[in-house]
């Protein structure tokens, strides 16, 4: 493990963004967290000023992405981190509002890792978030190559 | 103007036809008519001549009977004598007959009369005449016939004759100009109502050519208006599909987006509630802090609930009831929006029609009630149901909701009877769930059917969806529903489908 994991929060309703935060230190993930609150800032992170994302080649990178999100879909999103070489191995979990089933198979076809529905019952987020925290501690997000 | 003008059109169209029918009998009337009067005519010139013809033989039979008496006069040969008898009784016959012909114009028959008189005296003469013969006594008749009045009789007769013979000449000029007039005017009739038909015909087939381009042009027409018809129907069918989907697309997207909010403010809620519990345990700490401590806090854990003052803990009981009032509100509105959302996505499903066994289907919905009827001491009959084709988890959505509401609302005094029969009516099945629970006012009847609309007592759970959904798959199925009930006298829930659902039905309601 040469660096620790990177977690991407692509979140634009800032009220989620911090619920989702404070539920993931809760179960005792420290890592990095770096928000963002819309679709257009994240591509230019993920994929760098030259859109090939090679800047993130080296790095472990995890991705939490909302599907709604004001100015791109986040499907798309997801589309472009699997396509690209650089950081298609960074794991994807959706976490969304929409529990449709049409979405959540076209989100798994796509590569995404984890599918999370927000529940609006908040013992329910919590637990989802907490079990989340558990998953990231159990897998082995892989090291890009080197 | 839309109604008289073809009318006119019929009636310009059958007015020549019949004017020419009645023109055509009227023709053969007159000329039956006119033909009999011609013959009459005809026949009365005949007469005429026959008339001539009897005086002319009235006349040879007294110049016969005069020529055989001098004849036996001079010779008195019985030859003669025979002769004159002969001619004398002709002579009777022709003025008979002369008579009979003159019958009709009294003038004549007055002439006819004078003439048999005249041949009379004449005969009687030429009785004498013969007489003196037959005595021998010739010189004596002899003399008679010199006598001057002897030419008397015979010149009377021939003026008589032939006074009848000028009138009968000027009844034969008479008779023939009017036999010649009326065959003029029966040929004039028929020559007119000929020409009068032809015309009519002529007409006549005129406005038929003009009412078959006419009809040909309204044919054209019609054809064309079915085709924009179909095409406008088929612009319609597809506007209004988009319009509905729109709308599902946007209760869809609503619903999700208000959920979206909805997980912030439980989210707070239960944060805030943790800060409660914060706030209150310092508190709590602070105050024990500040007065001399009881013993028993000593080995009280951090998680024990803190003992609080009394102010202070009905400050927490109302910080809590808040805190509860908005969870609670807030799950509701989950529920709601979750009833939308399912509800649009039951309104996007595609439906598929098979043969479904209504019976066995009620059976098993009954199966999986079995022990909430129990509990409500309620027994549920299944009266005989046919198979019908529609979609099979549409029907059992309808028929799973109406015997649930059947078994929610029943009164709690009387053991509950619930009936599920059905009856087929022209293509349609009809299904009726009736219960004998609380009724429902006919004033809510409608209101019912409305989405988180509910009626009565409000002391059963329910979001007021059921019979909403109830209705809208009713229809997409093609079929309609309603409800008969009073208050306190139980419900009877009527469905009616079609006993073969086809896609297409499905289209023209999607």
């Amino acid at each position: 493990m040469s660096k620790p994991v990177t977690i991407i929060m692509i979140e634009d309703d800032e009220g989620h963004a911090r619920l989702i935060e404070r539920n993931i230190r809760r179960s005792g993930v420290n890592n990095d967290i770096i928000p963002f609150t819309n679709g257009t800032d994240a591509v230019r992170y993920l994929f760098g000023a030259d859109g090939t994302g090679k800047a993130h080649e080296n790095e472990a990178l995890l991705i939490l992405l909302d599907l709604n999100l004001p100015d791109m879909s986040g499907i798309d999103i997801l589309r472009r981190v699997k396509e690209n070489v650089y950081v298609k191995t960074a794991p994807v979990v959706v976490l969304t509002t929409t529990d449709d089933a049409q979405e959540i198979k076209r989100c798994y076809e796509l590569g995404c890792n984890v599918y999370i529905t927000k529940p609006v019952n908040y013992e329910s987020f919590a637990n989802a978030i907490r079990q989340l925290g558990l998953f990231f501690s159990v897998i082995q997000v892989p090291q890009a190559a080197t | 103007m839309f109604t008289s003008t073809p009318f006119r059109r019929s009636l310009l169209q059958v007015l020549p036809l019949t004017a020419g029918f009645i023109v055509l009998v009227a023709i053969s009337v007159a000329s039956i008519i006119y033909v009999g009067r011609a013959r009459e005519a005809n026949a009365m010139v005949v007469r005429s001549v026959e008339v001539e013809k009897q005086i002319s033989a009235v006349l040879l039979d007294v110049r016969h009977a005069e020529s055989a008496a001098r004849g036996y006069l001079l010779s008195t040969y019985e030859r003669f004598l025979n002769q004159h008898e002969l001619a004398a009784t002709n002579l009777q016959d022709n003025l008979a007959k002369l008579r009979e012909l003159s019958a009709d114009n009294p003038v004549q028959l007055h002439n006819a009369e004078e003439l048999s008189t005249a041949v009379r005296d004449h005969l009687a003469y030429l009785g004498k005449l013969i007489d003196l013969a037959k005595s021998n006594n010739q010189a004596e008749g002899i003399a008679l016939l010199r006598a001057p009045e002897s030419g008397q009789t015979i010149l009377r007769i021939s003026d008589i004759s032939n006074m009848m013979r000028r009138e009968e000449d000027r009844l034969f000029a008479a008779r023939t100009i009017a036999a010649d007039r009326l065959q003029e005017i029966t040929s004039l009739v028929t020559i007119a109502g000929s020409g009068l038909v032809v015309a009519l015909a002529a007409f006549s087939i005129f406005m038929l050519r003009r009412s078959a381009q006419a009809r040909d042009e309204a044919e054209a027409q019609l054809r064309d208006n079915n085709l924009n018809l179909e095409e406008t129907v088929a612009e319609r069918t597809a506007d209004l599909r988009e319009a509905n989907e729109e709308i599902q697309r946007f209760a869809y997207i609503v619903s999700h987006d208000l959920r979206s909010p909805l997980v912030n403010i439980m989210g707070f809620t239960s944060e805030l509630e943790e800060l409660r519990n914060d706030i209150f345990r310092r508190i709590a700490a602070l105050s024990r802090a500040a007065s001399p401590a009881p013993p028993t806090a000593e080995n009280a854990s951090d998680d024990a609930e803190p003992a609080l003052s009394p102010e202070d803990a009905s400050l927490s009981k109302d910080f809590g009831e808040a805190l509860d009032f908005i969870k609670s509100s807030i799950s509701k509105m989950d529920r709601l929006i979750s009833a939308i959302l399912q509800l649009t996505r039951e309104g996007r499903r595609e439906f598929r029609p098979v043969q479904v066994d209504v019976g066995e289907l009620i059976e098993g919905i009954v199966a999986t009630v079995a022990h909430q009827a129990s509990e409500a001491n309620a027994t549920i009959t299944v009266r005989p149901l046919p198979a019908i084709v529609s979609d099979r988890l549409a029907l059992e959505q309808i028929f799973s909701n109406l015997i649930d509401n059947a078994l929610k609302y029943l009164k709690s005094d009387v053991p509950g009877e619930i009936v599920i029969s059905a009856r087929t009516k022209l293509g349609f099945v009809i299904f009726e769930v009736t219960d004998n629970g609380r009724g429902i006012d006919p004033k809510d009847h409608q209101r019912i059917f409305e989405l988180f609309r509910r009626a009565g007592p409000q002391d059963r759970p329910g979001q007021g969806i059921g019979l909403a959904h109830v209705r809208a798959l009713v229809r997409r199925l093609g079929g309609t529903m309603s409800v008969s009930s009073e208050l306190n006298a139980g419900s009877t829930f009527t469905v009616m489908l079609p006993a073969k659902w086809t896609m297409r039905s499905q289209d023209k309601s999607a």
